[in-house]
């Protein structure tokens, strides 16, 4: 009963917040709201026992990550005449949505055609770190190395294209 | 039911297309593109549960390290777009063209 009120108040806070995200003219406006949808998702996380992504989505995601686009919007100091004017932004969005609701149906058939279970607590142990540990070292271990080069990559990158630069040699 | 959990990523993942359909101003084009990457990070975790296997939520830890680099790359793109042009339109990218 109490898990059925938790998914819908979740729910309902993440559809809201992202249908802010892609109505709200600042960014910044857009990036708070955005906020809202990433923590509701890691309530809906928390509610199917994924303890160890439930604690990464508050901590990476809507910690770090959302910081860090939340300090370029305030470092870049956006003023309303530097965004784009998007007189036809309405427009833009009802052609979307008519455009994305034959995929939609399409998505939700097949979801309909899967297996059904109610949600209930998990086993013990289930998503725990040290469950999700064992399995990421041993069985996923080559995507693991693969993420760190990528992670570093993009570090290296981020500098380099960010950082100062000399004059023209 | 489970089946609630895929039809609201279904949902949100709809809301993330849209969002970069209609919108030009970059920073909310970016964050509709997280907005997708979450509604699939929603979809694996439903699966998980549903089969009881835990990949799923490895699948969604990698997910989550490639939307961190990709935030850093994407971040420091628009800061050297922004100091030279002073716009935050996505056209602006054409000037990435060599």
């Amino acid at each position: 009963m109490l898990v059925d009120l938790l998914f819908t108040c979740f729910a309902v806070f993440s559809v809201l917040g992202a249908l802010g995200l892609i109505i709200f003219r600042h960014p910044m406006n857009g990036a708070m709201s955005f906020l809202v949808t990433l923590v509701s998702l890691a309530g809906l996380y928390a509610l199917l026992s994924a303890k160890l992504l439930f604690a990464l989505q508050l901590i990476v995601y809507a910690g770090a990550i959302m910081s860090l686009v939340v300090f370029v919007i305030m470092f870049l100091n956006i003023q309303p005449d530097q965004l784009p004017a998007e007189k036809t932004k309405i427009t833009y969005l009802v052609a979307g949505g008519v455009a994305v609701t034959p995929v939609a149906f399409f998505l939700l058939k097949v979801v309909n055609r899967l297996p059904n279970m109610p949600v209930s607590f998990a086993d013990e142990g289930f998503g725990g770190v040290k469950e999700v540990g064992l399995i990421f070292f041993r069985e996923w271990l080559v995507p693991f190395e693969i993420v760190s080069i990528l992670l570093l990559t993009a570090l290296v990158g981020a500098v380099v294209l960010a950082g100062k630069r000399e004059k023209n040699k | 039911m489970i089946h609630d959990y895929l039809v609201l990523s279904v949902i949100l993942f709809c809301l993330g297309v849209v969002g970069v359909f209609a919108r030009r101003n970059f920073f909310t084009v970016f964050m509709s593109v997280e907005l997708m990457l979450n509604a699939s990070n929603l979809a694996f975790i439903a699966f998980a549960r549903l089969q009881q296997n835990m990949d799923g939520h490895v699948l969604a830890l990698l997910i989550m390290a490639v939307a961190a680099a990709e935030a850093a790359l994407a971040l420091a793109v628009v800061i050297l777009l922004h100091k030279q042009t002073g716009k935050l339109d996505t056209n602006v990218f054409s000037l990435l063209k060599g």
